[in-house]
């Protein structure tokens, strides 16, 4: 039975415009569409507690226009809520443990908390808030908007599909390009036969490595030339005059990837995921996995354009379903997983 | 097991026609373009027959020949010819067409042109005239397929405000050629037909005069769908609405393909429009107020939207006719009555949205099927205009089986329903009965847009 929503606390390291701070509060604050019509929150408060930083005209024209409830105390902010969200500063990749660890104390018993990014900033870290959060009798889970976003196609694992192996082309700065990657793969590859097993080896690659670990089979080209060909913003030519590209079966994607990275994972059942950071490639994330009987399954993950980001739109609806049914919509070592292996890729950076 | 595969293998409505005969042809050439009239009473069966072509060349790498107005970067031509030449990703793996460029025409060379790098590069020639092209410099038909890609360009516009790109002007001359050659081909042609109804018949009837797969239109029908859905065949469906962009005699066009593929799967088909109405500005608010089911189709529609402005300074909006109001002053929509009493709208609200949006409402539960018709648009949020993969693969698709993936009436339809509007605005936006536009047909079964 779902639950009537009467208050919901947003706690932010800061607020700025265009952030996933502001994309989701003012989902909640303002409405969204979900499932073809837009919805309100209707008779729910929303209240707010700024950590440090960000813009006060925006937050008080909140305060204005949509009835922002700010205060000054996290145990202000989260007495009485039914759900609590919690929004790490830029991408999410760099979790505040003292702040979640604070928030998940203030936490009345029986509430549940999401947290926009990583869970925490280690292992050990991660599984000491969800022993708090277990304690406490809370319900957590964490996880960013690639993970619920558009896949086009709209693709998914065939139910308890045997696979073996799974590859991923993000871009951006390390390491909000790698959470992005597990965020987005990891909800598909989990759905294998066994569900996640967990990861037993990480080796990291960079330059001229990534590509001569794929001559020598480390990762499959032809799931990388599968997750490309999904991609609408191949780099290079198509920008100068609009043509299509096959960058990779021309050779062309070394020439264009700009100091590439990637990260070769082992898992238990067995079971192998590579990433590939390559900016100047192209500029959307795609991925592709192989089935056990040769089939590939692969998508673009599509993040719609700004300023709307309607990937949070998905969030907000997950997030939304978390704290009206109380159940979380994934489980939570799925971001333990991600915590661990955000760690693991920090100790081996080169 | 098809000889070239897609996702769209639907042949329950396969013509019984027999193939092609050099003497049937002959004798269609004796028959008048008047029967465009018979245009009006399509009956359901219609379909493009069989090539002629098919079988027979099966041993040898077809070839096509394209017709276009400009080759320069994003225009439609540009998108058509590279992905013929160049390829595209397609179900998870670069497709290659079956087939080769083997000649083209172009009208214009600005000074941005791209065709003649792409003829150097690919070694395609290309030809003074479309007669040649289409000959390939020799004496008949040399090709197994033609596209006309009449879009973009520097042409006149009339004093209705429509371009007169030379689209009737160039079929007519690939209808010359098949004419003189004794055969015909398959014909793809973008966009709506021609800017006079009679011409646009007028195709339709050589399509079946001389018996030719003829596919047109749009783009938007096949693109990908978010969320991927379909109508479902023969939903006893009350109205469809479209909520896009751009500009009149231009994306209108799209937004009406947008809800045509809908509406056509509806119970009884397609039975033709009855009337065109079309209004811009404050006068579109008038009549919406008193359409609740349209109203309510918009903000349905508004709801697949990635692109709906909001208040500067917000990511969202939950928007109302006033705020609508207020973002599109220059607003223009289209009112449209079908013979059966089904009705189409389509807004065109520039500096509210940038995508196109769908949302249909079924006659017994009011239920709503709405979905984003996804343009990832070049400059915007991509670098390739790949909408056009799947428009690309249905032409492929064509030219291989030598039938029509979907039907051509569809878009004679929606190139009237354009017509009709630009005539009304011109006419400072009075209803216009269109008797005229009396085309029924049956869609496909299966769908046709692009998914897994």
């Amino acid at each position: 039975m779902d639950r009537q929503l009467r208050k919901i606390a947003i706690v932010v390291e800061e607020f700025t415009l265009r952030s996933p701070a502001q994309q989701l509060l003012d989902r909640f604050l303002i409405g969204y569409p979900r499932d073809g019509e837009f919805r309100r929150l209707d008779n729910c408060q929303v209240w707010l507690h700024v950590v440090s930083g960000g813009s006060d005209t925006e937050v008080g024209r909140r305060v204005k226009d949509h009835d922002l409830r700010v205060a000054e105390s996290i145990d202000r902010t989260l007495a009485n809520a039914d759900g609590v969200i919690v929004v790490w500063r830029g991408a999410g990749s760099k979790a505040n443990d003292d702040l979640l660890r604070a928030t998940l104390h203030s936490m009345q018993s029986g509430t549940l908390c999401f947290v926009h990014g990583a869970l925490a900033s280690g292992r050990n870290a991660a599984r000491q808030s969800a022993a708090l959060a277990k304690s406490r009798g809370l319900v957590l889970c964490s996880g960013t908007s690639t993970a619920v976003t558009y896949r086009l196609p709209e693709v998914d694992l065939p139910p308890k599909a045997k696979t073996r192996e799974a590859l991923i082309v993000v871009q951006g700065p390390f390491p909000d390009a790698e959470h992005e990657a597990l965020e987005g793969l990891l909800p598909a590859i989990e759905r294998r036969r066994g569900g996640e097993t967990g990861v037993k080896s990480v080796r990291s690659i960079q330059n001229d490595e990534v590509w001569r670990a794929g001559r020598e089979g480390l990762w499959s080209w032809s799931l990388l030339a599968a997750a490309i060909s999904h991609s609408n913003t191949v780099q290079g030519d198509p920008v100068k005059d609009g043509r299509t590209q096959d960058i990779v079966g021309q050779g062309l994607i070394q020439a264009l990837a700009k100091n590439p990275r990637g990260w070769v994972l082992e898992h238990h059942d067995p079971m192998r995921t590579t990433i590939l950071v390559l900016d100047g490639a192209v500029a959307d994330y795609n991925f592709a996995i192989r089935l056990a009987d040769g089939g590939t399954v692969s998508a673009q993950l599509y993040r719609p354009p700004e300023p709307a980001q309607e990937q949070f739109s998905r969030l907000a609806a997950a997030i939304e379903e978390l704290f009206r049914k109380g159940k979380a919509p994934w489980a939570i070592e799925r971001s333990l997983l991600v915590a661990g292996l955000l760690d693991e890729f920090k100790l081996r950076r080169r | 097991m098809h000889e070239f595969e897609n996702n769209y293998p639907d042949h329950t409505h396969r013509p019984a026609k027999a193939l092609w005969t050099r003497r049937r042809f002959v004798s269609a050439m004796a028959t008048t373009a008047a029967s465009a009239t018979g245009l009006a009473l399509l009956t359901s069966g219609c379909s493009s027959p069989r090539a002629p072509s098919g079988r027979a060349n099966a041993e040898r790498r077809r070839r096509v020949a394209i017709i276009a107005t400009e080759v320069r970067i994003h225009s439609h031509a540009q998108h058509f010819i590279d992905r013929f030449l160049e390829g595209y990703g397609w179900h998870g793996a670069w497709h290659h067409p079956p087939m080769d460029v083997a000649a083209l025409y172009v009208d214009q060379f600005p000074a941005n042109d791209l065709a003649r790098e792409r003829s150097r590069r690919f070694g395609v020639p290309i030809y003074p005239t479309i007669a040649e092209a289409l000959t390939l410099g020799g004496p008949k038909l040399a090709v197994d397929g033609v596209l006309i890609i009449g879009e973009h360009g520097k042409y006149p516009r009339n004093e209705k405000g429509q371009t007169l790109y030379p689209r009737y002007k160039f079929f007519k001359e690939v209808v010359k050629v098949f004419e003189a050659s004794g055969r015909a081909v398959p014909v793809f042609q973008d966009k709506h037909l021609s800017t006079k109804w009679q011409e646009c018949l007028e195709q339709v009837a050589d399509s079946r005069r001389l018996g030719f797969p003829f596919l047109a239109g749009s783009s938007l029908p096949v693109t990908w769908r978010i969320p991927s859905i379909d109508m479902p065949l023969n939903t006893s469906l009350k109205e469809s609405l479209c909520v896009c962009y751009g500009g009149v005699d231009s994306y209108d066009f799209h937004g009406l393909e947008t809800a045509q593929c809908m509406s056509e799967r509806r119970a009884g088909g397609e039975t033709g429009v009855k009337s065109v109405h079309a209004l811009r500005g404050d006068r579109i608010w008038t009549l919406l107020a008193e359409r609740g089911v349209a109203q309510r189709l918009l903000f349905a529609a508004l709801a697949r939207s990635h692109t709906v402005r909001a208040p500067d300074g917000y990511p969202c909006v939950v928007p109302t006719l006033a705020w609508i109001k207020q973002c599109c002053p220059d607003a223009v929509a289209y009112f449209i009555e079908h013979n059966d009493g089904f009705r189409t709208s389509m807004f065109l609200l520039n500096r509210l949205v940038q995508d196109f949006s769908y949302a249909g409402m079924t006659n017994e539960s009011g239920k709503i099927i709405s979905c984003q018709m996804h343009l990832p648009m070049p400059m915007h949020i991509s670098t390739t205009a790949d909408f056009f993969n799947s428009l690309v693969n249905n032409v492929e698709w064509m030219i291989v089986n030598g039938r029509t993936p979907y039907r051509v009436e569809r878009t004679l339809l929606t190139s009237g329903m354009t017509l009709s509007a630009v005539e009304s605005l011109y006419r400072g936006g009075v209803k216009i009965d269109t008797p005229e536009m009396r085309i029924a047909y049956e869609p496909m079964a299966k769908s046709t847009f692009w998914r897994a």
